[in-house]
């Protein structure tokens, strides 16, 4: 019997602890327990083996607890941390807060700032606390994003210059390597004229109460955009910024994203509103609640954009503005051209200024709403269904069709297209 | 279209009659024998509808219903209840919604009803322990290297199998690297889920020793896990160290409020009950609900004025108990010793009076100066707002505010432009005359809003049609981009208690400029109580409107009696809707 069971218990000793735990661990358990063990324990051990035995595999029972030992045996020793700022007890319970929720797999920032908690702890509900530690951590991840390939961009850079180090020859070139520094040069000038003798483009800075910092935020980016699709058109607005308030948030955050360069800026800022400097009558607010629809492009009125960006819920703010001073409004005829699918029909403020730029150079709708994101539009509106008389007016004067496949174009016509030089537009007529 | 019209409209104005209930020209005012005969005379009324073409499709064998009421067949046992007591059913009764929906839905023939498949590949889940090598297998096999045992983790919980598996999936992560939290936080889910108490013990001493701090699902989880074991005091501290960070849910104390209840400690429970209600948080009804199954069983004063408590929270804030609370309100009312309460499931009749204790439940009217607030709210949040112009504009405003000023008031204001839109065919001009001059013919002062470019668009505004209309009834026609809705509001609330208005606009936009959640019930009742919905209209027959209750559907009590409006299971209601049931309790010793 008793041969027997040392026997088992090699046997068991092979099997089942071999594969499951680390060599020092083996040694110390099985050992030290097996010298350990009285006689009569061997007596048990083998009615508890035997049962196993034939009920099922012997790993089995042993195996399921085991993590546990083996979470157990790496706990540190010295014991929990002691904190390190006890001062200021909630931010630091709210930081190992995020930490463990970025070890539970949600979507918070790896390193957080002091002055990030502060904001969070201000906010109240639990979704707004979410929201911006997402915000947080996709801003983390792209910044982390674009470091790394940077990094990577350098590497290749450092190993390049190796292998292609040739002596070149001088070339003979009319110019020098075109400098941005030309390019910059080229569109000041623009920029320069169309101060002087431009159409004024007017963007209204009344909006901030209405808005949240992010919004205002976003606001100047696209206004940022905005004043570089300008610069570089070749027949620029002369951009007017009414209603600027210095020491405004607007006027704050141009400063913060332009610097020195603010004052270089080939645009006029004023405190005064439109209405003081420029003729009532020739003032048009742009606003996607107007009743009214743009028909054509007005080189003699003064268009107006409202700058604002709103997430929330706010209709008819721009709308409210222009009805209080009494100028008329217009809207972007999007219906008329576009299959709208979904969004809203405002437009960011980029997005507008390269509508009106197109339209003011080619009077083309088409090329002009281009610009419209492609996500909210199913494709330009076809002349197709149009009724049998309009058909035929078109036919005549068609340069091209409203449709978006080349397949609707009849060939006679675009074989016109190439013949004429310039081709008179079909709206310019009717 | 036209033929599509005539198959649809009847049948699902057929189903809404079976279901009992929108057919209130007759329910309202004659009592409704539920005969063969009376179906047959409806459905050919139904037919004559504006939309019909063909009395073929009028019968009942040929009309087809909608997929999903077929299969609710409670519904329309319910209904037919309801259709015996002549049971109204107007616009702000549960279901409401539901069914425009399920009308919508049937119109436009669902289109997207293939389920969605999920996209992401699943792997399939062992069914019994592995040991590490099987496991190794598996996870080579699988595509996903990284994070193998955390999707396997999830897949485990999303199947719920056993927990020897995931066990051995445990052993396995340990093996091969280390277990993280997030591993652990799933497999606390599974235990959880299965309710494996001494398990969830042992993670949270491995957690606790393991991590300075918990993550607040974790802790969510552990309180429910422990909540009903003998470490429910562990689930208390739990409780608190969340509150350090974030404001727990109401399902956290709802889990505590369970465990003390669970052991006897009323004093905590109550402590918990009202600290969730003091952040804001509406008390889930199984907490309620547990509540009052404690207090059957212990005849306790204390306890017992403090559930009325919680039925007086329950009627401030509008929340209405689903049918398993209201079995158990009903039992703890009967199990009062010395009271002999007994409550009876009613549904109330148009008068306002319950049929079980004939007694009239409180009027939808609103008092003096419930009136004067709520005036007052609408004209500078609904109409002024931040700004005049977003709405209107100060003229116009003025302009008509001293129309109304100088007319005596209305007894019905008329949206124009929503009731010339109710139906499709037919001209405009021609539908918002015959409504004016049915409602003329009664004597009633009426007036009508719509906007200036009705007197100019003679294609589609007759002429002679406006010309009528103006002779028949006030009208303030205001700038074509001005928003009507808040001078009807405005016109209706300063006529007056009696003055009713017209419109099939739920106006939950205007509902949702007020601020104060107690003034939003204000507007609801007022609402409910003076908006008139046409529910049936052909050209030459008498107009009909789905009818307001006169009563106000809210928990009450008159002392010896408590009457309790209750949420069916079957049915889903809206927020802005109220049930249609009741639970009548009274109090029956003074008759003995």
């Amino acid at each position: 019997m008793s041969f027997f069971n040392t026997l088992l218990k090699k046997a068991v000793k092979v099997t089942v602890f071999q594969p499951v735990l680390p060599e020092e661990a083996r040694n110390a358990l099985f050992l030290r327990a097996a010298h350990k063990l009285p006689p009569r324990r061997t007596l048990v051990l083998s009615v508890g083996m035997r049962k196993e035995e034939i009920q099922l595999v012997p790993s089995e029972k042993l195996d399921l607890d085991e993590w546990k030992n083996v979470i157990k045996s790496d706990l540190p020793k010295e014991g929990p941390e002691i904190l390190e700022h006890e001062g200021d007890s909630s931010l630091t319970a709210i930081r190992e807060m995020v930490k463990m929720w970025r070890m539970a797999g949600k979507i918070v920032p790896e390193n957080i700032s002091n002055e990030q908690l502060k904001v969070l702890m201000e906010l109240t509900t639990k979704s707004s606390r979410k929201k911006y530690l997402k915000y947080l951590a996709t801003k983390e991840h792209l910044k982390n994003a674009k470091k790394e390939k940077q990094m990577a961009k350098r590497k290749i850079m450092l190993e390049k210059p190796i292998e292609t180090e040739e002596p070149s020859e001088p070339l003979n070139t009319l110019f020098l390597k075109f400098q941005p520094r030309t390019f910059a040069c080229m569109y000041n000038w623009r920029a320069a004229r169309a101060m002087k003798f431009g159409q004024p483009l007017v963007f209204d800075m009344v909006y901030d109460k209405y808005m949240t910092n992010m919004e205002i935020q976003n606001t100047i980016s696209q206004l940022l955009e905005t004043e570089g699709c300008n610069r570089r058109s070749p027949d620029p607005f002369h951009i007017h910024f009414c209603s600027l308030q210095t020491e405004g948030p607007y006027q704050k955050e141009f400063l913060k994203r332009y610097r020195e360069t603010w004052d270089k800026l080939l645009v006029t800022t004023t405190e005064k509103a439109h209405i003081e400097m420029f003729p009532k009558e020739k003032l048009v607010y742009l606003t996607a609640d107007s009743p009214n629809v743009m028909k054509t492009y007005e080189h003699d009125k003064i268009y107006i954009i409202g700058s604002l960006v709103d997430r929330s819920i706010q209709t008819g703010l721009s709308l409210a503005n222009a009805k209080r001073l009494n100028l008329s409004t217009a809207r972007l005829p999007l219906e008329k051209y576009l299959h709208w699918e979904i969004g809203n029909k405002t437009l960011t403020l980029d997005q507008m200024i390269r509508i009106l730029l197109t339209l003011k150079d080619t009077g083309d709708w088409k090329k002009a709403l281009e610009f419209v994101p492609k996500r909210k539009h199913g494709g330009f509106v076809d002349t197709q269904n149009y009724s049998q008389e309009k058909k035929e007016l078109l036919k005549k004067r068609k340069v091209y069709q409203f449709g978006s496949s080349p397949k609707n174009i009849d060939k006679s016509l675009s074989s016109n297209l190439n013949k004429e030089p310039k081709p008179k537009r079909w709206w310019e007529e009717e | 279209m036209m033929f599509l019209c005539a198959f649809k409209v009847p049948s699902v104005l057929h189903t809404a009659l079976r279901n009992g209930l929108p057919f209130p020209a007759i329910a309202c005012h004659l009592p409704v024998v539920y005969s063969s005969l009376f179906y047959r005379h409806c459905l050919y009324k139904l037919g004559c509808f504006p939309f019909t073409t063909s009395p073929k499709f009028t019968c009942p064998e040929n009309c087809r219903e909608p997929p999903a009421i077929k299969n609710d067949k409670p519904i329309k046992k319910e209904g037919r209840v309801h259709n015996k007591t002549a049971f109204p059913f107007s616009v702000f009764s549960a279901g409401a919604a539901e069914r425009r929906k399920l009308m919508l839905k049937w119109t436009e023939e669902t289109k997207d009803s293939k389920g969605r498949v999920s996209k992401q590949k699943t792997h399939k889940v062992p069914s019994k322990p592995l040991c590490a090598q099987e496991w190794k297998i598996l996870k080579e096999e699988s595509n996903r290297i990284k994070e193998f045992e955390e999707h396997m983790m999830q897949q485990i919980v999303i199947s719920n199998c056993d927990i020897n598996v995931a066990k051995s999936l445990l052993v396995f992560a340990a093996k091969e690297s280390s277990i993280g939290y997030k591993l652990l936080r799933n497999y606390l889910i599974l235990c959880a889920n299965q309710n494996r108490t001494s398990e969830i013990y042992d993670v949270y001493e491995i957690m606790k020793a393991r991590f300075k701090t918990l993550d607040t699902s974790a802790l969510s989880l552990f309180i429910r896990g422990f909540s009903q074991t003998d470490h429910w005091e562990e689930s208390l501290s739990l409780l608190e160290t969340m509150k350090k960070v974030v404001v727990p849910s109401r399902r956290d104390y709802s889990n505590c409020i369970l465990g003390a209840l669970g052991k006897k400690k009323w004093k905590i429970a109550w402590d918990l009950y009202y600290e969730m209600l003091k952040s804001n948080l509406t008390p889930r009804l199984d907490t309620l609900k547990s509540l009052f199954d404690t207090g059957k069983d212990l005849k306790d004063d204390m306890f017992k004025s403090e559930l009325v408590e919680v039925l007086l929270y329950m009627r401030h804030n509008r929340v209405y108990p689903d049918e398993a609370l209201m079995w158990s309100i009903k039992s703890w009312f009967e199990s009062i010793p010395g009271e002999n309460w007994k409550g009876y499931v009613s549904a109330v009749e148009s008068s306002g009076r319950c049929p079980t204790c004939s007694q009239s439940l409180e009027s939808i009217n609103l008092s003096q100066e419930e009136y004067g607030s709520l005036k007052d709210v609408i004209l500078n949040d609904v109409i002024q707002g931040t700004d005049t112009f977003r709405k209107t504009t100060p003229e116009e405003l003025q302009e008509f505010q001293t129309f109304v000023a100088s007319h005596p008031p209305f007894d019905i204001v008329i949206d124009g432009l929503n009731i010339a839109g109710i139906f499709k065919r037919g001209c405009r001009s021609q539908i918002l005359l015959s409504v004016v001059s049915y409602l003329a013919q009664r004597k009633l002062r009426l007036l009508v809003l719509g906007r200036k470019h009705m007197l100019n668009e003679p294609g589609i505004w007759l002429r002679q049609h406006m010309d009528l209309i103006q002779q028949r009834a006030n009208c303030f026609f205001m700038e074509n981009i001005s928003e009507d809705d808040p001078f009807l509001l405005y016109a209706t609330i300063h006529s007056g208690n009696q003055c009713r208005f017209i419109t099939r606009d739920l106006l939950r936009d205007h509902r949702a400029c007020l601020s104060d959640i107690q003034i939003k019930h204000l507007f609801l009742k007022w609402q409910r109580g003076h908006q008139l919905v046409i529910s049936h209209y052909s050209p030459g027959n008498p107009v009909t409107f789905q009818p307001i209750l006169s009563y106000d559907t809210i928990i009450q009590t008159t002392g010896d009696t408590w009457h309790i409006p209750y949420d069916m299971d079957n049915v889903t209601r809206a927020s802005y809707e109220v049930p249609r049931k009741w639970l009548c309790l009274q109090r029956q010793n003074h008759k003995i």
